[in-house]
């Protein structure tokens, strides 16, 4: 990756493709650029299309996507647009951060960036009309030119760059008819695959800089423990280390090489402060989280419809059950890697996985104590990310042992480390309780949650919307009386976002709880979600066309049962089906039939594999995830002990249908996520009469 | 010391640590980035490469016992591989940070049993995990390209 202003200087003169930047905004520092919308695109004098993505590309497809609404806009082939993830500025920030969460990509850019591809295709238009002396209204486009329907003359974009760069973007362009559509809707090849299977797509790690050491981070083992002392010799008589480097929360050793630098990680004699919880375990959490169950007195009222105190007073009987999860971690397959230079300019330079591109410069200014416009963050593909780097704390240590090196560096975690720093998905505990009247009929529903906030600098008495009971508070389900509070649980354990955030938790809660009642009410549960959706037809079509596919109502196999699940997040409905028998005592997934409404889909196949992958990502939590807390730390910290789920305990088959509804854009990454562990947990619920009342099974 | 070894078909050599596992020596001193770092316990699989044709973890595989073998990696391939073709087929590869060692991993396999059955792969491909969750479509691509390889050699017969 090489400095823009760099590359069209060396560029200059030779018989190379110069990019001409549609309305010509200087990208390079990001800050104030004119809310010109066309920030996003450049137009090569080759006709290559470059955009400047606001979304990091982190396997969700979201490059892919962005590439085909700018294709189909602007009509050029899809081979001739090139994705990179932007620099933090104004037209890529939401609001006011540059950020790659809460299932975005699509939702919240896929309108901009067409507007965008509009604009800038007006704009090559007019400049052809010019070039050509003829009316605009006389010219047509087909894909990556501008044709003269009358004579049949045709410029190409590339030619017309140059010209149309000197244009004001219209306010209001005209979008194009989706008929002509080549790759919106339709199951295209994502751009970015030939370069992985070939082992070249550029991860933080890949990035190599002239004169680039290595260090590798040894951090307290113990939840926020700081350094109190360490001995570098044992690490500095090692071949290839140069030099130890104390950082936030432990020491960085930097080497020649990556080996030498984790080696002399491994051989820092270090000792960490005491903290407040060296004696913290995991048994202690959760005692925490039940007793906070009966803390009426400090409970926050999240939602509240109907009365559910009297439906419960008044009811035939009632029906209780109480639920847990363990932390979680993202577990990545990529480390945290970055790497960090100051070039010539005094300009610090960083190549980092981010999913939050502002607080990570940020971050990066504090620690190396420069004013942010000297410091630019360069965004290469993430190895998996699931939320984890939204977070901006591994920042620090790479740039304070960057600057005590003063040469370009590569900084980074071992797995170990990685995983007992966490930021984890919180442990929660929930208890739900619903009013049977004398008919039979389920009236109320009463749900505690108790647990940590998503964020530890939260105000007492502030409500935890995105994780304790996100999801919870509009649910579906028709019942008379709905009430859900939630409360708070103070931890030292370090928590984030995570794929779906508290979707990934709510959702067993609540679908388990379903299934349970269903049998307490002697009803089918596929019946009994029927019957609570019943004024809901878009629900019912979702778990309708998931029922469908997996043929609910057909005969099973001796030995296997099915188990459903139906959650709304991001503005998305998920319905899953999960087939599932015992093989050795172990689950089988024979099958999960999924059904997913997020409005409209850009690319299916991309939709469809993060359907895949997230079935994939929550029945591994069911099966086996969890963080295990002794002594204020993390005990497995990698992957012999934090289990995920392998290929041969993957379902046999994962199908999806697509429901195009039409609705509210919606997301696709994050929303088949909370299904997926309860469908498993009721398919083996139904299998054996067990409920699944805490997670992992094993 | 100087560690001498074939690495995609040519002779190379470095400069190292003999305990230096093979997996930085690609990486670091041998400008080759497809494998990759997960766990350096050999607990994920992203790391696979061929030696003398055979799946390793290199993270694990300490250079002493690299001298003077035949290292393969993702690069070796040549990028036009019937598994490399299939993975672009199936659409495989989310983030794709395990991809090379999946493919490595796959291609050991159908070097030794070209006719895998659906429980053959899921076995052998076990050893490398993908926290994006490609199982089911690299389970596809590594049959078809399985055909397409026994295709291949049944037109030259």
């Amino acid at each position: 990756m090489i400095n823009r202003r760099q590359f069209l200087r060396n560029s200059g003169g030779l018989v190379l493709a110069v990019s001409v930047s549609v309305a010509c905004t200087p990208r390079d520092h990001g800050e104030n650029i004119p809310g010109t919308l066309t920030a996003y695109l450049d137009v090569g004098t080759d006709g290559t299309v470059k955009l400047f993505s606001p979304i990091s590309e982190m396997g969700q497809g979201a490059h892919a996507a962005h590439a085909a609404i700018i294709a189909d806009e602007l009509d050029v082939p899809i081979e001739q647009v090139r994705v990179e993830t932007a620099e933090p500025a104004d037209p890529f920030r939401w609001t006011t951060q540059m950020y790659s969460g809460g299932s975005m990509a699509i939702m919240q850019w896929r309108q901009p960036l067409q507007k965008a591809a509009a604009q800038a295709r007006e704009m090559l238009l007019s400049a052809g009309a010019i070039e050509l002396g003829v009316a605009q209204a006389n010219l047509d486009i087909n894909a990556g030119e501008v044709i003269h329907v009358a004579s049949g003359r045709r410029l190409a974009y590339g030619s017309l760059a140059a010209a149309a760069s000197t244009l004001t973007p219209p306010d209001d362009p005209p979008f194009r008819n989706p008929a002509k559509y080549r790759y919106i809707g339709k199951d295209i090849e994502r751009i970015d695959i030939p370069a992985t299977v070939r082992g070249e797509s550029i991860f933080a790690s890949d990035i190599r800089r002239p004169g680039m050491m290595y260090a590798c981070a040894r951090l307290a083992p113990v939840f926020h423990a700081k350094v109190e002392s360490f001995d570098e010799k044992p690490a500095l008589a090692l071949p290839g280390v140069m030099q130890v480097v104390e950082i936030p929360g432990g020491a960085a050793v930097v080497a020649t090489n990556s080996w030498a630098a984790i080696r002399g990680a491994e051989a820092l004699d270090i000792r960490f402060s005491k903290t407040a919880h060296d004696g913290l375990d995991s048994e202690t959490i959760s005692q925490q989280m039940h007793a906070g169950l009966d803390a009426d007195d400090q409970a926050l009222m999240a939602h509240e419809e109907g009365d559910v105190a009297a439906a419960v007073a008044g009811a035939d009987r009632v029906f209780e059950a109480v639920y847990e999860v363990p932390y979680l971690a993202h577990a990545a397959m990529e480390n945290w890697s970055c790497t960090v230079e100051m070039d010539e300019e005094g300009v610090l330079h960083l190549w980092a996985p981010s999913q939050a591109q502002d607080d990570f410069r940020s971050a990066a200014a504090k620690a190396a104590d420069l004013p942010l416009h000297r410091v630019r963050v360069h965004t290469p593909r993430l190895g998996g990310a699931f939320g984890r780097w939204c977070d901006a704390d591994a920042v620090p240590g790479a740039v304070h042992t960057a600057v005590a090196v003063k040469k370009p560096l590569q900084f980074f975690w071992r797995r170990e480390d990685q995983t007992a720093q966490g930021r984890y998905r919180s442990a929660q505990v929930a208890r739900l309780c619903a009013a049977i009247d004398s008919s039979g009929k389920a009236t109320a529903l009463d749900i505690r949650m108790s647990g940590q906030p998503l964020r530890a600098r939260m105000r007492e008495g502030e409500l935890d919307t995105w994780n304790a009971v996100y999801g919870l508070r509009g649910i579906r389900y028709g019942f008379d009386s709905f009430r859900v509070d939630w409360v708070r649980v103070n931890q030292p354990v370090p928590v984030t976002t995570w794929r779906s955030i508290g979707a990934s938790q709510n959702g067993y809660f609540l679908e388990c709880f379903i299934d349970e009642l269903a049998l307490e009410l002697g009803k089918d549960p596929y019946q009994l979600r029927r019957e609570l959706l019943a004024r809901d037809p878009r629900a019912l079509k979702v778990i309708d066309a998931a029922a469908e596919l997996a043929g609910w109502n057909e005969p099973l196999q001796e030995g296997r049962a099915r188990g459903m699940a139906f959650f709304e997040s991001y503005n998305a409905l998920c319905a899953q089906v999960a087939e599932v028998s015992l093989k050795d005592g172990k689950p089988l997934v024979h099958r999960v039939a999924c059904a997913l409404d997020c409005g409209s889909v850009v690319l299916p196949d991309a939709v469809r594999a993060q359907v895949e992958g997230s079935v994939i990502m929550g029945m591994s939590t069911a099966l086996g995830e969890q963080i295990i807390v002794r002594n204020g730390a993390t005990v497995n910290t990698n992957f012999d002990g934090y289990r995920i789920m392998r290929m041969a305990e993957a379902p046999l088959k994962i199908d999806t249908v697509i429901i195009e509804s039409g609705e509210a854009p919606g997301a696709g990454g994050e929303p088949p996520l909370p299904p997926a562990a309860p469908a498993l947990a009721n398919a083996l619920f139904a299998l054996t009469g067990k409920p699944v009342r805490k997670l992992p099974l094993n | 010391m100087t560690i001498r070894f074939s690495v995609n078909g040519e002779e190379r050599s470095v400069e190292a640590d003999e305990s230096m596992p093979l997996l930085w020596a690609l990486r670091d001193l041998l400008g080759l980035r497809g494998a990759k770092y997960g766990c350096g316990i050999a607990a994920c699989g992203v790391c696979t490469v061929h030696l003398d044709g055979s799946a390793v973890r290199s993270c694990v595989l300490p250079l002493s016992a690299v001298e003077g073998k035949r290292v393969t990696t993702v690069e070796g391939l040549g990028g036009n591989h019937p598994l490399q073709r299939a993975w672009v087929d199936e659409q495989v590869p989310q983030c794709g940070y395990c991809q090379p060692g999946q493919i490595m991993q796959a291609a050991a396999l159908l070097a030794s049993n070209p006719n895998p059955t659906r429980e053959q792969v899921r076995e052998a491909m076990n050893s490398v995990l993908c926290r994006c969750g490609t199982y089911l479509r690299i389970e596809s691509a590594v049959r078809r390209a399985a055909e397409v390889m026994r295709n291949k050699e049944a037109s030259h017969d």
